[in-house]
């Protein structure tokens, strides 16, 4: 039997009890210093509530109405509903989350957005993306790459869903200067 | 992750175009708006990072990159 070296199977699990054990995001604080006051007009207040990312992929991503976007690591599924008011209802907007919970909330989520007709919620894992190949045209992330023990593992998979021509657009944390090891080592700064 | 890690990353899987911009400081204050950072993880970065990189412990990044 392999040997798990790299911890692999450890830092999932702490991260997947980080999310778990949260009663909510950022909410306002945190979604006012990354979205734009037209994108949050609209968004459910619960949506709001369960912010959770780093940066702003929607505004970067230059989608189109027709497109199809996945959404990895959706959490409560901000990004996807305003990847799905930009894509229109001619287009599809797919969140892809580890957890059933996350998945759930964001499906009442963008119910209450009204962009359920053309959004779908799925349960599965960025290591290992339940979509057939070069079956999307646009991936984005926010703040969620960093949190995968196999980051190349979740590049190449990103690459496969794409169609030729598609492009990835996410926002994530890089470190450039070494933190201290008791930081490092902590479950909280892995699934933070 | 450093970011020429990620953009190598990125370009040894087959993505062409690659991009990382925008590049916002990321602090232990921003760190503490997050319900995924403990109390005492914050705590533990305040008194373990010098004073003067507690500002930008890590860089928000936006990376693009195109599918050949």
């Amino acid at each position: 039997m392999s040997e798990d070296l790299l911890y692999q199977t450890e830092v999932k699990a702490a991260v997947q009890a980080a999310y778990s054990a949260i009663g909510s995001g950022g909410g306002e604080p945190v979604a006012r210093r990354l979205y734009t006051e037209e994108q949050l007009a609209g968004l459910p207040a619960a949506a709001i509530a369960w912010a959770l990312g780093v940066g702003n992929p929607v505004l970067h991503a230059e989608l189109r109405p027709g497109e199809t976007v996945l959404d990895l690591g959706s959490g409560g599924g901000v990004d996807t509903i305003l990847a799905a008011r930009e894509v229109g209802p001619t287009g599809r907007a797919i969140g892809i989350d580890l957890l059933d919970e996350m998945v759930e909330r964001a499906r009442g989520h963008a119910r209450e957005a009204g962009v359920e007709h053309w959004t779908e919620f799925r349960r599965g894992e960025m290591e290992d993306i339940p979509l057939p190949e070069a079956s999307v045209d646009v991936v984005i992330s926010n703040g969620v790459i960093n949190l995968s023990p196999r980051k190349s593992r979740v590049l190449a998979e990103i690459h496969r869903v794409l169609r030729p021509g598609g492009r990835m657009c996410v926002a994530d944390l890089t470190v450039e200067d070494d933190l201290p090891p008791e930081v490092l080592t902590s479950d909280a700064a892995w699934a933070g | 992750m450093a970011e020429r890690v990620f953009a190598r990353k990125m370009e040894k899987v087959g993505f062409a175009d690659v991009w990382i911009g925008e590049k916002i400081p990321y602090g232990i204050h921003d760190a503490a708006l997050y319900p995924l950072f403990t109390p005492e993880l914050i705590r533990l970065m305040e008194r373990l990072i010098p004073p003067d990189r507690q500002g930008s412990v890590a860089i928000a990044v936006i990376a693009k990159a195109r599918k050949p």
